[in-house]
Formats: C-alpha cells, sequence, structure tokens
C-alpha cells in the first residue's frame, strides 16, 4: 500500500504533465480548478494518467459528482440542500466540505477541490 | 490556400513573448468540411497559429538564423471554447526556455478576452547546411523568402526601436 | 484546401484500433508555404491525421451518431521531418472510452521510420452543450460521405471478426443528398 508521500509524487506528476504547471505549483492546498487551472477536458486526462499510475478504476461522477450537481432533486436555486449534502459526503468521504457546507453554492465545489482531496480519494481507492 | 495562419503581428519583445492575431473567414475553403453545417476554426490550426507565432517570435529575435523552424513538441493543448468565423483569435506566446536546437513555449489564444487554447510548445530550429554543405544557398534563400514574409506581418511595428 | 488529413483506413477494429494512410504531395498548396523551398509536413497536420483516425474510431463506439471533438491535445512528440513523396501511416489506439470521452494514442510512421507519437483526449458534446448554441455539429449524411470516401466499410470489423456494416449505423436522414 503506496505511503502519503508516494501518492502526493505520483499525483503531482499527473498533474503537472495532464495541466503543464510547474513541479512547484503543486501543492497539497492548491485547488484544482482556482489555483491549476483545470477544467472538464483536464479532469479526463487526470483521471486516465491516475488510474494508469495507481492502477485502479475511476469511475464517472466518483471524483468530482457533476451528476449530483446538476440534479434537480438536491440543487435549489443554484445551492446544494441538505439531501444533496448528505448524498455528497456519501459519495466524497475523501474530501473535506466543511468549507463547501458553508456556502453549497454548485460553482464552488469545483473550485474548492484540492490536490489533498486528490491524493486522499486516491487512497481511499487504493484501500478499498 | 496559404499556410499562413497568422494576419498581423502586433507587438513583441526579443526573446521574451509575441503577440498575433488571426481573423477566422468563411472565405477559408476548409472551413466547408469543418464542419458542413458548423464551420470552427480547426483546433490543430490554433496549435499552428501558436507554432509560427512562436517561430516568428525565434526569427525575429535570433535575427533568422535558422531556415527551418518547425514544431518539435506540443503539451496540455487545451481547447476550451470555439472560434467562429467573424471572430478574431488573438495568439500570445512566452518563451521558457531554449538552448542551442529546441525552444520551449507557453502559449494562449484568446477571442475577446475569453480563452480559446492553452498549451505548451517546443519549436526544433536548424539549417539544412548543418548537415549538408551543399544546401546552405537553399538556406540563403528560404531565409530571404521569410524575412520579406516577416516585413509584411510586422507591418504596423516599429522593428528597429524593438530590436 | 479541403480538411481530410486521412486518405484511407487499411484497418480498423471497432472500440480498439485502425491503420489508416495519408499520402503527401505538392499537389498539397500548404507544402508550398511550408516551408518555402523546403516541403515539409506540417506536424499540426500530422496531429490532425491522428485526432482523425481516432476520431472516428472513438465516434463508432456512440455508433456514429454524434461526432466527438478534440478536446486535447495532452502530448505528441516529433522525431523527423515528413518530406513530400512519403506516406504517413498513422496507428491509433483507444486507451479508454467513457460516456462523457475517449482517450485515444497514435502514431505516425513513414515506412519504419516513427516520426510522431501522440495523446489525445476527445470530448463528446452531446445535444445540450452550451457551445454548439443549439446546433448540430454534423448532419449525418456528411459523416456517412466522409466514412465511404475513407473506406471504412470496406475494412472495417467488429471486436469478433464480423465485417462492419453501414446499415447497422443511422447514418440515413430523410433530406436529398448534397451536391
Amino acid at each position: 500500500m503506496a505511503s502519503e508521500d508516494e501518492i502526493f509524487e505520483k499525483v503531482r506528476d499527473a498533474l503537472v504533465e495532464a495541466l503543464g504547471v510547474d513541479d512547484d505549483e503543486v501543492t497539497p492546498e492548491a485547488t484544482l480548478q482556482g489555483d491549476l487551472d483545470a477544467e472538464s477536458i483536464d479532469f479526463l486526462d487526470i483521471v486516465f494518467r491516475l488510474e494508469k499510475s495507481f492502477d485502479i478504476k475511476i469511475e464517472r461522477g466518483e471524483l468530482f459528482p457533476e451528476d449530483i450537481l446538476t440534479n434537480v432533486e438536491y440543487v435549489e436555486d443554484g445551492k446544494v440542500n441538505d439531501t444533496g449534502i448528505a448524498k455528497l459526503r456519501e459519495r466524497m468521504p475523501f474530501a473535506d466540505l466543511s468549507k463547501f457546507e458553508a456556502e453549497p453554492v454548485v460553482q464552488n465545489l469545483g473550485q474548492q477541490l484540492t490536490v489533498k482531496d486528490m491524493c486522499n480519494f486516491v487512497a481511499y481507492k487504493l484501500a478499498a | 490556400m496559404r499556410f499562413w495562419l497568422l494576419d498581423r503581428i502586433c507587438s513583441f519583445e526579443p526573446d521574451t513573448e509575441l503577440t498575433a492575431v488571426k481573423n477566422v473567414s468563411l472565405s477559408e475553403e476548409y472551413l466547408a468540411d469543418h464542419f458542413p453545417d458548423f464551420p470552427v476554426l480547426p483546433g490543430v490550426f490554433m496549435l499552428e497559429a501558436a507554432t509560427q507565432a512562436s517561430a516568428w517570435l525565434v526569427r525575429l529575435s535570433e535575427n533568422f538564423a535558422h531556415s527551418i523552424v518547425v514544431l518539435h513538441e506540443a503539451r496540455a493543448v487545451k481547447y476550451a471554447d470555439f472560434v467562429t468565423p467573424g471572430n478574431t483569435l488573438k495568439v500570445q506566446v512566452k518563451k521558457q526556455k531554449s538552448d542551442e536546437r529546441f525552444v520551449h513555449f507557453r502559449f494562449e489564444g484568446e477571442v475577446e478576452g475569453r480563452v480559446s487554447v492553452s498549451g505548451r510548445l517546443v519549436l526544433e530550429r536548424y539549417n539544412l547546411g548543418d548537415t549538408n554543405p551543399e544546401q546552405a544557398d537553399l538556406d540563403a534563400r528560404m531565409i530571404a523568402h521569410q524575412r520579406s514574409t516577416a516585413e509584411l506581418l510586422t507591418r504596423g511595428i516599429d522593428i528597429a526601436a524593438v530590436l | 484546401m479541403r480538411w481530410f488529413w486521412i486518405d484511407r483506413y487499411t484497418e480498423f477494429v471497432s472500440g480498439s484500433h485502425a491503420v489508416a494512410v495519408k499520402g503527401v504531395t505538392l499537389a498539397e498548396d500548404h507544402l508550398h508555404d511550408h516551408m518555402a523551398g523546403y516541403p515539409i509536413m506540417p506536424n499540426s497536420l500530422v496531429v490532425e491525421g491522428m485526432a482523425q483516425a481516432g476520431g472516428l474510431l472513438v465516434s463508432e463506439r456512440y455508433d456514429f451518431g454524434e461526432l466527438v471533438v478534440l478536446g486535447k491535445l495532452a502530448k505528441a512528440k516529433f522525431h523527423s521531418c515528413v518530406r513530400n513523396g512519403e506516406t504517413l501511416t498513422y496507428r491509433v489506439r483507444v486507451d479508454t472510452i467513457r460516456s462523457d470521452g475517449a482517450a485515444v494514442s497514435g502514431t505516425a510512421h513513414v515506412g519504419d521510420r516513427l516520426h510522431a507519437e501522440a495523446l489525445l483526449f476527445f470530448a463528446r458534446l452531446g445535444d445540450a452543450n452550451e457551445a454548439l448554441q443549439g446546433q448540430r455539429l454534423f448532419h449525418p449524411r456528411h459523416l456517412r460521405h466522409w466514412l465511404s470516401l475513407v473506406g471504412i466499410f470496406e475494412v472495417g470489423v467488429h471486436q469478433d471478426g464480423t465485417p462492419m456494416k453501414e446499415k447497422d449505423y443511422p447514418l440515413t436522414e430523410c433530406a436529398a443528398d448534397p451536391a
């Protein structure tokens, strides 16, 4: 089972390759969309590299739950409701959602996802 | 069709960066195939525009030292938005580093402030005469042609002041 | 300039891989500008060749009901110059296909000489995509025309070896074919 450092290094390499950013830009607190400019096409690339790098399978919506964020049952007036938040917690046990829950505007989730969240996701998948 | 993917070089700083524009026009033949009912600038032509902008920066900065300047590598070239006829793609390239053979760039293309493409590329540059001295004359002729093309592209700029 | 950057498929296995060829000829306008005096096939158009070869391979998995667009060129590396009179052979392989897009790896050879390698990501747009502004990217009859030109149904097979047949795909429309 890979150590935290090993996971971080491989995740960092995947992000450097996929996003064309420099090594030192990829810090644990760096946000994927905000700091590293990742867009949806990049997530396809990142997922592909993580799958290869860690020999795991990542289903659509596992890392980033766009299906929850676009479901009218869970979203009201551009904000995720309580049922939606419960669903997100269930789907994303690896992520720190406290900041998001304070102001659950749909667009914020993507903006707030960090490199650390991604490392936690990989650890969670490896342990499963 | 001419394979000139830039219409004008707007500004440049030697060895640093260059900004150029490409207008997309319905008169460009290939748009009839890409796509018949939805003409858009092909993504690889955005890459080519960035490649040509980078190549011009190299030539202008190095006084046309090399006849051959070609795309060696492209990385993380992301297409964010379609560019449709009637729009102008503004391409900005920034040199990152270089050695004797290769020059590295980051680039971005935008339409009215919205990013359409971004990425990194590496150019390779050399003269045919490096490996075949008989071709040194050909290098010189190619370079002379490239100089006159550059004059057309940089008509709005006071080159002497920049260099 | 027409926008056909592969001439024909020589191999096409649904959901797996394909091989296509492209001849480089002085009859092509762009070679006279790139470079003037020493024609070299532009590498951006080599990328397009791989994108077309791979894009149709991906599109077949969606029953040719959609065209996919090149969303990202993750990497491309070029090792030589391709000159007039040479023939490029593109070999493309599906790495991943998902509901939102696909990853394709490709190589370009001139004979035995490796000229290029690339990794491409295709995005599947879907009807509701904002970027399309309510329009269709293409009409089925145009795609059918292109598929016919590049010989997909002449060489195409499913993974079990049975031939791919045009009538198995929803490529027809009520409107008359274009002139």
